[in-house]
């Protein structure tokens, strides 16, 4: 089991902060006045 | 829906899409890309660290592979013409959708419990009446 929690909905969003595969580190708290759909995969394939 | 189908069609409809993996981005660019250079940010978590606080598990064995579902998903697939490709460092990584509105506060929040992706149009509702 993960040590969080996921959020629920009306909670913030958790931090989310990481290089993309382009090299440039990507911060969700920069994407501030847009909605943002943060889609986690479960795998490459 | 293919990744880069999902992205597009987010993109159109005025939201932006973030897409984590926790494979290594050979492998990533390899499978999931297929050689294509993504228009849309895909961020690499290899230590899943974001994948935990994110409040995404991984699966049980049996709840992915005696789950008659993720069988039909695959026979589905694969009559499709796709082909299964290895599944990557972990197989039993659940992944998840969110929709953040521009406060920052979640608005949708779908973490995987099985074989059970939301469709795209749920998550562009979703991002539209926050983005509204």
């Amino acid at each position: 089991m993960p040590g969080h929690p996921a959020p629920r909905i009306g909670d913030p969003a958790p931090p989310l902060r990481l290089p993309a595969l382009t090299g440039e580190v990507v911060d969700l708290a920069d994407l501030r006045g847009r909605p943002v759909v943060v889609s986690f995969l479960r795998h490459a394939g | 829906m293919k990744v880069c189908e999902r992205a597009d069609r987010l993109r159109d409809a005025g939201v932006e899409a973030l897409f984590v993996v926790h494979d290594e981005p050979a492998k990533v660019r390899a499978q999931l890309l297929a050689g294509i250079e993504p228009s849309f940010p895909v961020l690499v978590d290899e230590d899943r660290q974001a994948y935990d606080v994110w409040g995404l598990r991984r699966a049980r064995r049996r709840e992915i592979w005696l789950d008659p579902q993720v069988w039909r998903s695959y026979a589905a697939l694969l009559r499709s013409g796709e082909r299964i490709r290895g599944a990557g460092k972990d197989a039993l990584q659940l992944g998840g959708d969110f929709v953040v509105d521009p406060s920052g506060v979640v608005v949708f929040s779908r973490p995987q419990q099985r074989d059970d992706r939301p469709a795209v149009g749920h998550l562009e509702r979703a991002a539209r009446d926050a983005g509204a």
